[in-house]
């Protein structure tokens, strides 16, 4: 009998691929020299040591190779990427003072409507510039800051400088080096010590000018004891010419604080994803990143956390659905650098239409990180036999009191399972959608009730398809 | 007095790179080791089963070729008890045919440098490759290994099971790779590897690959790192064996699976004995 399989239906994308009018009030020329990095750190009014930052970051990029691993990038031509679009809007308080056409992409994008029912904070940037933040008053009154990194290296300098790209050094890779001379826009959080943010905040990029690049800065420092759940959305419309986003996100997750950070990155099928995120852990610390990727040409992601304190943890849930035309390489690194530190890697990969998802990993046990624990678990599942699925986990582990796990599994979904389920009275149909939901339920549950069901929709599993 | 410099070539790769700063894209061996080589040529005919033991004391480099006609079986045993001043490099190329079924168990115990990969072709359908290593490894001995298994036929199985103990200031690399080409319906792909820390100064890098063009296959790899299970050392303690007669127990233990393939038992005494020896100085 003829093996059948469980259709998954593409990602809908006509909510993302809706395009605005291009006018920005400033675009800087495309390429990548000198002078257009001072005059992005012109027009932002960078402080002197920012400039110098930049233009030392450009040095750097311009003498760091592409990385001889990971998806092909040679579509990839700086020299065709605008690196700063200014849109026609001036960062508002309010949603009304938000120009028309760019309110209207955040409305139909469910933002504004969600800070109503269900965030504590706001903020969406438009190409290269934040045009909207908001936070709730009970928290401003603690103190929590939620802004924009522009308004933060004016307020919060001294802040700024201490930890920007102190984590993420330009010389980490190149694209880390191209977003240090090229920055523009993200979110700069602030939570004092014990402080709980009990509601999450979140920020939304979009990237709606062609050719363009979105380098945003996410900058985040959780105080001693207390706690947030940031969430990260972003999107684009369809161009034939290849978008750019590399940002940066760094956290800070002190003595004792937790922090979720949550991703739904649905970037329209011509953007490069070449995002750095990490995370540095002190004692008793807690990080934990939910990471879904759906959209993007190329993705290269892997969220670090380097555990720096005792007992620092880190939980990673992540979810990779790659379709027609995507090359998603996606993973996740830790570094165990204390003692007592423990790490749970759990990740899904979907592969689809000619799709290419690759698990990448790294799991680092330093010299002196006595009784490391580390639990990774990654499941692929291929949909047909014209896509790719590929898992490459690397552990390195120096010293003797460690405790190391990895489990990984390829395949299409288990006749065995179908048959197991049906003879327990469920229908063939129930059963085939009951394991495509279960496959990356791990990640569903991860997430805020409203998150979840835009990752359901996401992943739309059409059930009267047959199974495999 | 100027270090003496050694003059070295890629060896072999894995076949996805990653990132450069864990050190595992590649290994580099001497290229004074590569003059040296051992050439090997085994052929099976249809139908035929072969066994072969390789012993290696002290030569520098060997290359193995296989092919397995279809139907045919290989038991390939390799035994590597090289004195510690020794470098080693290593090369078994395996191709097998329609129903072909190749065996190797390997033993890396000696040598101060052992680098060594293992490429197996599985083209015929219903073709299959079980694949047992250990390595042991003590004092300053490096240990780089590159087992890659190819699955291109129908309905074709793989299984890499690899037993390791690490102790002294020792470094090993094993990656492993299952490799499930377009067009392999219906194969499976396993491989475990367990590795024992004895040592706080030991490093042990594992890199367990698992590539899949084909949806029809059913792959897993699983890898254990990590010390003595402390309530087996309890448990044999508390029946009277001090603590290093009992880790010694549990290193045996853990490295038994594969020392009862090798069919030749004054060998596998040989190579029990000389893993024994080296505990006892652990």
């Amino acid at each position: 009998m003829a093996k059948k399989k469980t259709f998954i239906e593409d990602i809908e994308r006509t909510l993302y691929d809706i395009k605005n009018e291009d006018r920005p009030v400033y675009k800087t020329k495309q390429g990548l020299t000198d002078e257009i990095i001072r005059d992005i750190s012109a027009k932002k009014h960078d402080p002197d040591w920012m400039l110098a930052f930049r233009l030392h970051s450009l040095d750097v990029y311009n003498h760091t190779p592409l990385p001889v691993w990971g998806p092909d990038l040679s579509e990839l031509d700086m020299d065709r990427i605008v690196t700063y679009v200014k849109p026609d809007a001036k960062m508002a308080g309010r949603w009304e003072d938000v120009p028309a056409d760019i309110k209207d992409t955040f409305d139909r994008l469910g933002i504004p409507e969600a800070e109503k029912t269900s965030l504590a904070g706001v903020g969406a940037q438009y190409d290269s510039e934040v045009v909207y933040h908001s936070i709730q008053e009970s928290l401003t009154r603690q103190g929590v800051i939620y802004t924009d990194m522009e308004t933060a290296l004016v307020e919060h300098e001294d802040l700024v400088r201490e930890y920007f790209m102190k984590l993420v050094p330009p010389k980490d890779h190149k694209f880390a080096a191209l977003h240090g001379a090229v920055w523009s826009g993200g979110s700069f959080v602030y939570v004092p010590a014990g402080v709980q943010v009990k509601i999450p905040l979140q920020s939304y990029f979009r990237l709606n000018s062609p050719g363009a690049g979105q380098f945003e800065h996410t900058l985040i420092i959780v105080e001693k004891g207390a706690s947030l759940h940031f969430i990260e959305g972003c999107s684009a419309p369809k161009y034939n010419v290849t978008n750019l986003h590399a940002g940066c996100v760094e956290l800070y997750v002190k003595e004792g604080a937790r922090l979720r950070y949550s991703t739904i990155e649905n970037w329209s099928r011509n953007m490069m994803n070449l995002n750095t995120k990490r995370a540095l852990v002190e004692k008793d610390g807690l990080i934990e990143w939910v990471s879904g990727s759906f959209g993007s040409h190329v993705s290269m992601l892997y969220p670090c956390s380097i555990l720096h304190g005792e007992n620092a943890r880190c939980e990673f849930t992540g979810v990779t659905f790659a379709g027609h035309g995507q090359h998603l390489d996606t993973g996740a690194t830790v570094v165990h650098a204390a003692p007592h530190t423990s790490a749970n890697i759990n990740t899904r990969t979907i592969s689809k239409d000619g799709g290419i998802a690759v698990y990448r990993s790294a799991v680092k046990v330093a010299p002196g990180a006595d009784h490391a624990k580390c639990s990774v678990n990654c499941e692929s599942l291929m949909l047909d036999d014209r896509s790719r699925s590929d898992t490459l986990p690397v552990m390195d582990i120096q010293g003797d009191e460690a405790d190391i796990g990895h489990e990984a599994r390829i395949g299409r979904i288990s006749d065995e399972a179908v048959y197991y389920l049906t003879t327990r009275g469920i229908s063939e149909d129930e059963a085939r959608a009951m394991i495509v939901r279960g496959f990356v339920e791990p990640i569903a549950k991860a997430l805020p009730l409203e998150y979840a069901v835009e990752m359901n929709n996401l992943i739309n599993i059409e059930l009267e398809g047959a199974m495999g | 007095m100027a270090a003496e410099v050694v003059k070295e070539e890629v060896y072999s790769t894995i076949p996805m790179r990653t990132w450069r700063w864990l050190g595992v894209n590649e290994a580099r061996v001497a290229s004074s080791v590569l003059t040296a080589a051992q050439e090997r040529r085994i052929r099976v005919p249809a139908g035929e089963k072969h066994t072969v033991v390789l012993v290696y004391r002290d030569e520098p480099a060997a290359h193995v070729q296989a092919e397995l006609a279809a139907g045919a079986e290989l038991q390939l045993i390799k035994v590597q008890l090289a004195e510690d001043g020794v470098r080693r490099a290593d090369t078994i190329e395996v191709q097998c045919s329609e129903g072909a079924k190749f065996s190797y168990t390997a033993v890396e115990a000696g040598a101060g440098v052992s680098t060594t990969k293992l490429l197996v072709a599985l083209n015929g359908d219903k073709s299959e490759a079980d694949v047992a290593a250990l390595y042991f490894g003590d004092r300053k001995r490096r240990i780089d290994m590159n087992y890659i298994i190819r699955q291109a036929g129908r309905d074709t199985r793989a299984n890499m099971q690899i037993h390791g103990a690490l102790a002294g200031e020792s470094d090993k690399i094993f990656r492993g790779t299952l490799d499930f080409i377009r067009g392999a319906k219906g194969s499976t792909g396993r491989e475990k590897e367990e590795v024992v820390l004895l040592s706080p100064k030991v490093r042990n890098r594992s890199v367990p690959l698992m590539l899949s063009g084909e949806d029809d296959v059913d792959g897993h790899h699983a890898v254990s790192v990590g010390r003595m299970d402390e309530n087996k050392l309890y448990y044999l303690m508390s029946r009277g064996l001090n603590l290093a007669e009992a880790e010694r127990l549990v290193v045996e233990a853990a490295l038994a699976p594969v020392l009862v393939r090798i069919p030749d038992a004054q060998l596998a005494a040989e190579v029990r004995e000389h893993i024994e020896g080296r505990l006892s100085h652990v």
